[in-house]
């Protein structure tokens, strides 16, 4: 099981390069694909799930172009775009078996396969409400539940945990960890917190190109000894922050501790504490900034 | 003052957002066919036998008639998605929370709907001057007589039509495709009442009085004839010259009159307003539009998903799908498609598609130019779905990322629809196979195919269900029901049976076929 990404760019309207040059190689595991607003992450996940073709390079589902021959990634994928809607006069139940229909899959599976992900979206409950009188967090559980539907190997989600309150978004987290162990699960979000608990690889993206592709713990070796914390009395945050670009600042009864990171110690007292992926995610989209500003 | 800032830039902004998209350019296009039909004489006014020189007057009458009857019924649903466009984008739910009253709501979107209304106008007023030259029969152009009527005539009628669209966006059950369909025969209701009342809208009545006089004038004697439309008798060429109306008091009242409805209307929908406040709806939530996830999850998130649904989560774990699962069946589609189609239809749906069905079958000829139109009416609120369903409901990143979109589950939805025909017309089908009748079933069955292949079409190509309405509305009105025996798509009218008409609608439902496929390829390539 391998996807190949080689030199994918697409261009929009306004000769605007959505991503460019983006080459990576994946196995089974979770790839968190980690960027700001706009970087690309949504346009990359839709090129990989054929829903928009690439205007540059290709992606290989096992050696197939899959612009060329989208059925046969299709068959085995499951999609969870950012923005997806549901037929709000069906039930959950129907909305899956129409899914299920969709992708082919025969209808005796089909309904066991329907049950099961009731139970793990925790929709048991509300399997016989319409659609249209869920809440958000409902429906993108739903969406969760249709992606996993054909089993599927290649699992792409964007966004998966917006709307989830916290204890699904732990639920979902984990189902994903279990997930990844044999399949490539592709996992798009702001949340950092969340690529820290799943992801076995992470692909940092910026204006549309890869920063770096690693494994979570090289990302955070890449800043050991870089992350520095001090505290700083409150009325001077304001003028620290001018000073230093601050990714963290947490107030305590001492004062206020800023958290930089940096080559050197930003103040004398600063000690050095162990990085978080947030830091290490920082340095990389700062350090790729200052290149490109340079 | 600031309230009058508010209005403006409620309209304004509107405004902006509708012409900048590529549907307004079509809709101007339309004005310019529209226009040119006039122009070529394809579009034609007779009073009695005759009818007047294309002058300034004469044109600006001419088109003016045409704009209110043709212009005021599209116009409509060209209109029709002002707040439709605020609840889906999310803009309605931050409008909601400004000081922006109800009536200031209402008002800036009718003023809003009037600009697009008066956009399509302006271009007729200047097809009116190409439609003078053209004809040639007088090129001096005079600006007053052929522009007031478009003041006197058109503004009130499109105010009035800018009003309804936003009420009836308003009305839970008339802002979806019920309204649609409401709006077709609240119009084609309120023509023929509107002339003989003082509340005429298209103004018809009110310059049939002058205009026979004038014909009295130049011959002597004048029936009540009256035709707007297609005339392709043209052996009938008397002429005479008209100067333009006498804008009387009365008319001037009655224009004026139409004003204040169109105001209490804007007035009226403040009172139905929900200020995109879902739990007043009336009913069920609402269940048109694109509920889109992403939107709810942005902090809208309606409660009832609290831990009061939801028991304490279980760990659970996925089992791997049996080998051989993955196999596609189409019947299973089909099921899936016929639910999705009729899902959400109440007992007495069934019920009335049932009882036009015995009434086909059972009702001697003559009734049955009635019902089967009727029935064949009755479900085009399902056909008008089709195509559009993904768009519409933000399913297409869902459905279109499935193996084979185009070849499992389009044919299944065509099917789906193309049985619902056969099902819901089956009545007059039957007594037409029983009779013998074989030229009429053979028409018939090309009614079934044609109804929701043009729904495919037009859904795939449009992303949306309005467009099929109004067509197929107009269709079914102008052919089958009124006996337009070139419009018969459905085998209503016998003497187009016999002359070969459905052999027509049989290569227009080839055509619409392949343009459905096409416009789905091109949903699934353009994504």
């Amino acid at each position: 099981m391998k996807l190949t990404i080689e030199g994918v760019g697409k261009r929009y309207k306004g000769n605007f390069w959505g991503l460019r040059e983006f080459s990576l190689e994946l196995g089974p595991g979770v790839l968190g694909l980690l960027g700001p607003n706009g970087a690309g992450k949504s346009t990359l996940m839709r090129i990989l799930a054929t829903i928009t073709k690439p205007t540059e390079g290709r992606a290989l589902w096992n050696g197939t172009d899959i612009a060329l021959s989208p059925n046969e990634l299709r068959s085995g994928l499951g999609y969870l775009p950012q923005d997806f809607g549901v037929y709000p006069n069906l039930n959950a139940v129907e909305f899956l078996e129409y899914m299920a229909a969709v992708k082919g899959l025969d209808a005796s599976a089909a309904r066991r396969r329907i049950e099961e992900l009731l139970v793990l979206v925790n929709l048991t409950e509300a399997r016989k409400r319409p659609l249209g009188g869920y809440s958000g967090g409902m429906k993108q559980r739903i969406g969760i539940a249709q992606a996993l539907l054909n089993d599927p190997q290649l699992l792409i989600v964007d966004e998966p945990t917006v709307g989830l309150d916290p204890e699904e978004r732990v639920r979902f987290r984990n189902l994903l960890s279990d997930l990844g162990g044999e399949r490539i699960v592709i996992l798009s979000t702001h949340i950092v917190s969340d690529v820290e608990a799943t992801a076995t690889g992470i692909a940092l993206i910026d204006q549309g190109r890869l920063l770096a592709y690693a494994a979570p713990e090289e990302l955070l070796r890449r800043v050991e000894g870089k992350v520095w914390e001090w505290v700083i009395p409150s009325a001077e945050l304001p003028a620290a922050r001018e000073k230093w670009k601050i990714s963290n600042a947490i107030r305590r009864a001492d004062g206020v501790h800023a958290r930089v990171v940096s080559e050197r110690p930003p103040v004398a007292d600063a000690r050095s504490v162990p990085p978080s992926l947030e830091d290490a995610y920082l340095a990389v989209l700062e350090g790729s900034r200052s290149k490109v500003a340079a | 003052m600031s309230q009058a800032r508010a209005l403006y830039h409620l309209m304004r902004a509107d405004f902006l957002e509708r012409v900048r998209r590529y549907s307004f350019l079509i809709t101007l296009g339309l004005a310019v066919w529209l226009g040119w039909a006039v122009s070529t004489g394809k579009l034609k006014l007779w009073i009695s036998d005759t009818r007047g020189l294309y002058n300034s007057a004469w044109v600006g009458l001419l088109m003016v008639l045409v704009v209110n009857t043709f212009v005021s019924l599209v116009g409509f649903y060209v209109v029709k998605n002002t707040l439709e466009r605020d609840r889906r984008t999310g803009v309605g739910q931050i409008l909601a929370t400004t000081p922006m009253s109800k009536v200031l709501y209402t008002m800036g979107k009718t003023l809003s709907n009037l600009a697009v209304l008066v956009a399509m106008v302006a271009v007729l007023a200047g097809m009116a001057v190409v439609a003078q030259f053209v004809a040639g029969e007088d090129t001096h152009i005079q600006l007053v007589p052929l522009l007031m009527p478009f003041l006197v005539f058109c503004l009130p009628a499109m105010a009035l039509v800018a009003a309804f669209a936003v009420l009836f966006e308003t009305i839970p059950f008339l802002k979806g495709g019920f309204g649609n369909v409401a709006w077709f025969f609240l119009f084609t209701a309120m023509m023929p009442l509107g002339i003989k009342s003082k509340l005429d809208v298209v103004g018809l009545g009110l310059v049939q009085k002058q205009l026979k006089a004038a014909v009295v004038k130049a011959f002597g004697t004048a029936s009540d004839h009256f035709v707007l439309g297609a005339v392709d008798n043209e052996t009938r060429t008397r002429t005479f010259r008209w100067d333009g109306m006498h804008w009387t008091r009365e008319i001037l009242l009655s224009r004026l009159t139409l004003l204040v409805i169109a105001l209490g209307i804007a007035l009226l929908a403040a009172l139905f307003f929900d200020r995109f406040d879902v739990s007043r709806s009336w009913g069920r939530r609402p269940s048109t539009g694109r509920d889109l996830v992403a939107v709810a999850a942005n902090g809208l998130v309606p409660a009832g998903d609290g831990a009061a649904v939801q028991p304490a989560p279980v760990p659970v774990h996925l089992h791997p799908l049996p080998a051989g699962s993955r196999r596609f069946h189409f019947l299973d589609m089909l099921r899936a498609e016929l639910r999705l189609l009729l899902k959400g239809q109440r007992w007495w749906w069934y019920a009335i598609a049932a009882g036009l069905v015995v009434a086909g079958f059972l009702v001697p000829e003559a009734g049955r130019k009635i019902v089967s139109p009727l029935a064949w009416l009755w479900p085009v609120l399902l056909w008008s779905s089709m195509g559009a369903r993904e768009a519409r409901f933000g399913t297409d990143g869902l459905v279109f990322s499935a193996a084979w979109p185009l070849q499992r589950q389009l044919p299944a939805a065509w099917l789906a629809g193309f049985l619902l025909a056969l099902v819901t017309g089956s009545g007059v089908g039957l007594r037409l196979a029983i009779s013998g009748n074989w030229s009429g079933a053979g028409a018939w069955l090309i009614g079934a195919l044609f109804i929701p292949t043009c729904a495919l079409a037009m859904g795939t190509w449009s992303g949306s269900s309005k467009l099929f309405e109004v067509v197929y509305l107009l269709l079914w009105y102008i052919g089958p029901l009124n006996q337009t025996r070139a419009l018969d798509f459905m085998g209503a009218v016998p003497v187009a049976v016999k002359s070969g008409v459905p052999l027509v609608w049989l290569a227009a439902t080839v055509a619409l076929g392949v343009a459905g496929v096409a416009g789905r390829k091109r949903q699934l390539a353009g994504r």
